[in-house]
């Protein structure tokens, strides 16, 4: 229990310079990675799809920096979270391999894209049925509660169209009732799919339900990555002492489509034009830059390195073979006396 | 009043379906019990459609000169709920009462093998017959194929059982089936193998074995035999004058070649809707062997004259007899007909069974001197006679067509110069 | 000592909390009230903090018993009603049953399922869900029969390191009493032959294995020896087991509780014809309840369901044959 307390009071980012730097670059590095595996979803090399996370690099850093993963912290992304996955401590490997189907990758090959996790890590690898994954997080929180493990909180990402879902409400809902240390990160990004808001919930700001389920509740600009950083922490913090769980939501736009296959004509000008619309990597470089905590020659010495960092994985997960289907176990058991042969008869 | 449907009836096994010809009623008709309300065509005969009870014809489902499925509805009749009632019908529940009719019976115990199954036969049908009710061929002209059970059906356990024996289903004839219209089911065919263990037995030679399997393939088909007497004297007279002299056998091959020549649709073979015509007139004849028959051929006979074919025929003969036929003799297969003389074991008369691939199957009795009345002369006279006997494929050949053949031969046989 | 099925299932979870401090328990109303079958009578007190009251949430009771489990726990979940787990079946079919095949990691929930009908329990109290369950890769599917079975195979479940669907049958909780529990048992996976006979086989399991031992009984009055195989687990199925005996009577009967359409006595029939077609002396024969809502008044429900009198009626028509 001590050493936790000192593990969590050394944080690695010590300062609000050092913290926003850094996750400035995990934005950065997200970005360029998600551009390069669009061009490779565009040349034929990734099938399935790509998702990205454009506009929303700030928001789902914030959350992912605000968890430790060496304390036990337990992370749940979702589609949109590959700058948080990779300041959460995801290998920019294991996203290149799964994006391109390598057997070396963390599934085998037997999911693709942003269905990825690392158990032991404490990243859940989410399904394609939004909200389900926030209960596995709760699950892994009540399992270390009966661990003892007290430390540990969990954090969640969700869309808006995913709290329509009952799976969203009923996670909710349970994580109030065990007062879970759970931090629950809504990136309201105007669209679910291509359904706006006003066809997805009907009140104001999804944060007025905090209060009805009994939870306490944030309300932020998520392009703005000083106050995401802020808010996260604050939030972290709260379920950490025990206040229960955190609804965060964050104000934004997707500046993409929903997939690269989307080319998101139903997003309007007045959308893109209005307060959420800016690029949130734009808004950081230039509050690095005006801040004096960095500068344009530091930024692109960094996209330089990033780039080789990207051209690195990706090729590396390119050179690597794909899955055989004669090598495969064709298993879903992990008892593997009690699994029946594939009948073919 | 309860409304009771008019069905297509059952035709005969194997019958799918039937064309309604004529429609003896009108909606609104007052019908008395068993009128004939439909008159139905199969391709056997034409059959009156009846009704159960009186009534009132209440609908028409049909028309004429389309064809319906066994079990099909082709109308609907008013009866009045008495008799209703009696019949056990309504119209919401007429197959419950057939499930509840089902089950008041018990199927055959096995302590009580007197009573194979032909108590619940009623009962069977009456669930099979509803059964057609719901299939409709999905394309116009395909066969709906009958309910596999009956006295012939094998089940799958039955046929692999058979096959590890190496048994066939002429094997079965002696076991009395206790399932489902005297189906012979797995337990009476293995009491029947344990009873079959208990008695002498010995194996039976390749050459029994292959005679066995071509008789029993060619049993498959309806075959029939007719016979006429044929007078010999002209013939017998005729062999003394040759050297060497031609056995009466090889008369009758060449006669029967000159026949099939002039008409070889009769020694066709029906394949499904066709008849597939002889290609030569290639002609077998039986040999006697050890433990069985041969039957070595004589290719494109109709083109041979008599004495050429006389040396072949010996040596053949011989052939078969050391069992040393050359390979090439059943090249082109067993011939389209094949000849038989039973009358070398005094046999007078005789039903033998053509070849598999063969339709025609011609033998000849033993010949004897008798008095024949001759009309010329107006008196008896003694003449030697033989019975010559066509064996035939039914679906091809009938009575006439048969008896036209034998006469053709037998006129042949008067003039063994032309042959 | 006489101890019923639903007494043996609750002794079943009392030993595994007892034997390992990784289990608890989770449902609506298993805390202190005991459940609303009373499976969990007890069990709050005798230990405290991991019996514990559930919201009416299936969909989130299943997601955190996964979310759990990462973190070494071995949940046993209660869903009230076998019939309410349709609310969880995403977590279940989607989360915990591809979550080996995805990871690598293994995902040991065990969901209770209080199946099939009792009088009254109408169309939301009554379904049996096995097949549903047993369609999708990466689960387990048992369906205890017996009191024996009921306390064995939820101790294995407990250990099994798959997520374990638990049909247990809520007519056997009170109806069907045993002298004991077991000290041994046939493993998850085998199936039991519960009679032995000659003329025909029945494969079967949960609770209509007693209405065909009923049947049987019937028949054997008549003349006839009918062997009855129990699956006890219905995936894996032993198809061994169900082949062995066809292949002593020739003919075979599949009765479920379950709807007709797919479903255990399809997959039985489809294995045995496929795998044993040489061994049948009949077509192959299925009995399922019918094709509609399960009904709540006791006369339409005694007829919807197959019991032993229409498992004689279809023997009879099958031996007929």
């Amino acid at each position: 229990m001590a050493e936790a307390k000192i593990k969590g009071s050394k944080n690695k980012y010590c300062d609000s310079e050092s913290r926003y730097r850094a996750a400035f670059r995990y934005m950065l590095l997200a970005r360029v990675f998600e551009e390069r595996t669009a061009n490779l979803y565009r040349a034929g090399k990734i099938v399935g799809g790509v998702f990205m996370g454009k506009g929303q690099e700030a928001f789902s850093v914030g959350l992912a920096l605000a968890l430790d993963k060496n304390r036990g912290d337990v992370y749940g992304p979702l589609i949109r979270d590959q700058a948080g996955r990779l300041a959460f401590g995801e290998a920019l490997l294991d996203a290149a391999r799964t994006y391109l189907g390598s057997i070396e990758g963390p599934m085998k090959a037997r999911e693709g894209n942003v269905h990825r996790g690392n158990i032991p890590m404490g990243i859940i690898p989410m399904i394609s049925h939004l909200g389900s994954h926030i209960s596995v997080v709760s699950g892994r929180l009540i399992g270390k509660r009966f661990c003892g493990q007290k430390d540990a909180i969990g954090g969640v990402c969700i869309g808006d169209g995913g709290t329509s879902t009952g799976a969203f409400h009923e996670a909710l809902n349970q994580a109030a009732v065990e007062k879970l240390p759970l931090v629950v990160a809504v990136a309201n990004n105007q669209f679910a799919y291509s359904t706006p808001t006003d066809r997805q919930f009907a009140c104001d700001d999804l944060v007025d339900r905090a209060i009805g389920y009994g939870v306490e509740g944030h309300s932020i600009d998520g392009t703005d990555l000083s106050l995401c950083l802020d808010t996260f922490q604050k939030a972290a913090t709260r379920a950490r002492e025990g206040y229960g769980p955190q609804l965060v939501i964050g104000h934004l736009l997707r500046l993409c489509g929903h997939g690269e296959h989307d080319d998101a004509s139903y997003i309007s000008e007045k959308h893109k034009q209005g307060v959420f619309g800016r690029d949130c990597v734009d808004v950081a470089q230039q509050y690095l830059i005006s801040s004096g905590w960095s500068n344009l020659a530091e930024i692109e010495q960094w996209t330089a390195e990033i780039q080789k960092e990207v051209e690195k994985a990706t090729s590396c997960a390119q050179r690597e073979s794909g899955p055989d289907p004669f090598q495969e176990t064709w298993q879903a058991l992990a008892t593997t006396r009690l699994a029946e042969g594939n009948s073919t008869a | 009043m309860a409304l009771i449907p008019i069905q297509m009836p059952q035709l005969g096994e194997s019958i799918a379906e039937a064309v309604i010809v004529e429609i003896n009623i009108e909606i609104g008709q007052q019908v008395t019990a068993d009128q004939e309300v439909f008159q139905v065509e199969t391709n056997k005969a034409i059959m009156g459609v009846t009704i159960p009870v009186e009534g009132i014809i209440n609908k028409i489902e049909v028309i004429r000169d389309e064809s319906y499925l066994v079990g099909a509805t082709l109308g609907w009749l008013e009866i009045s709920e008495e008799n209703a009632k009696q019949l056990g019908v309504s119209e919401s529940s007429s197959t419950q009462t057939h499930v509840s009719a089902v089950d008041k019976q018990s199927p055959p115990s096995p302590s009580d093998p007197s009573a194979p199954g032909l108590k619940s036969d009623s009962a069977r049908e009456t669930s099979e017959s509803q059964g057609p009710l719901t299939v409709q061929p999905t394309i116009e002209g395909l066969p709906v194929p009958a309910t596999a059970t009956g006295a012939t059906y094998l089940s799958p356990r039955m046929k692999a059982r058979m096959e590890e024996l190496g048994l066939h289903a002429a094997d079965l004839s002696g076991i009395a089936g206790s399932g489902g219209a005297g189906r012979v089911t797995i337990d009476d065919f293995e009491r029947f193998i344990s009873e079959i263990d208990q008695k002498h037995r010995t194996d039976a030679s390749p050459m029994r074995i292959a005679v066995a399997d071509s008789m029993r393939r060619s049993w498959t088909r309806p075959l029939a035999t007719v016979g006429s007497p044929v007078q010999l004297d002209i013939l017998l007279e005729h062999r003394k004058t040759r050297q060497p002299k031609p056995g009466p056998t090889l008369y009758i091959i060449r006669a029967l070649a000159i026949a099939l020549a002039e008409n070889t649709a009769v020694a066709g073979r029906l394949v499904g809707k066709q008849i597939v015509h002889p290609d030569a007139i290639d002609i077998g004849f039986a040999v006697e062997v050890d433990d069985g028959v041969l039957v070595p051929v004589i290719r494109d006979v109709d083109k041979k004259p008599l004495a050429d074919i006389v040396d072949e025929y010996s040596i053949l003969v011989e052939q078969a007899r050391q069992r040393r036929l050359p390979p090439d003799n059943s090249q082109r297969g067993p011939g389209i007909a094949t000849v038989t003389n039973f009358g070398v074991f005094g046999i007078v008369w005789a039903t033998p069974i053509p070849l598999p691939e063969q339709n025609l199957v011609l033998g000849l009795g033993r010949g004897i001197k008798w008095p024949v009345w001759d009309e010329d002369q107006e008196k008896f006279i003694p003449a030697t006679e033989a019975v010559m006997t066509l064996s035939f494929d039914h679906r091809i050949l009938d009575g006439g067509a048969a008896g036209r053949l034998l006469g053709r031969i037998s006129e042949l046989l008067q003039k063994p110069d032309s042959l | 000592m006489s101890i019923t099925y639903l007494e043996a299932i609750q002794a079943a979870q009392d030993r595994a909390l007892a034997e390992n401090e990784f289990v608890y328990i989770y449902g609506q109303d298993v805390g202190s009230f005991g459940g609303a079958f009373k499976a969990t009578k007890n069990l709050a007190a005798k230990y405290p903090g991991r019996v514990i009251d559930a919201p009416i949430s299936e969909d989130a009771m299943v997601g955190s018993a996964i979310g759990a489990t990462a973190e070494g726990m071995r949940p046993i979940l209660e869903m009230q009603f076998a019939d309410f787990s349709t609310i969880a079946i995403n977590q279940i079919c989607n989360q915990a049953a591809t979550q080996f095949w995805r990871t690598g990691i293994p995902c040991p929930i065990t969901v209770r399922l209080p199946s099939g009908g009792t009088e009254g329990g109408g169309p939301f109290h009554s379904q049996s869900m096995e097949a549903i369950y047993a369609q999708y890769p990466g689960l387990i599917v048992l369906t205890p029969a017996t009191v024996e079975d009921a306390y064995s195979m939820l101790l294995e479940a407990v250990t099994i390191d798959d997520p374990v669907v638990f049909c247990e049958h809520k007519y056997l909780y009170y109806h069907l009493k045993a002298d004991q529990l077991p000290d041994k048992n046939l493993p998850v996976g085998k199936a039991r032959i519960a009679r032995t006979g000659k003329h025909a086989t029945v494969v079967t399991y949960s609770a209509m294995v007693h209405e065909a031992l009923r049947a049987a009984d019937t028949l054997e009055e008549e003349g006839w020896e009918i062997e009855i195989v129990d699956l006890r687990s219905i995936k894996p199925i032993d198809t061994d087991t169900v082949l062995a005996s066809v292949a002593r009577t020739g003919r075979l009967l599949c009765v479920s509780e379950a709807f007709p359409w797919g479903g255990v006595n399809a997959e039985v029939i489809s294995r045995v014809t496929s795998e044993g077609f040489h061994l049948l002396d009949a077509p192959p024969k299925r009995l399922n309840a019918k094709d509609t809502p399960i009904p709540f008044h006791p006369n339409l429900w005694k007829a919807h369901r197959p019991a032993s009198q229409s498992i004689a009626s279809s023997l009879r028509d099958l031996l007929r044959y």
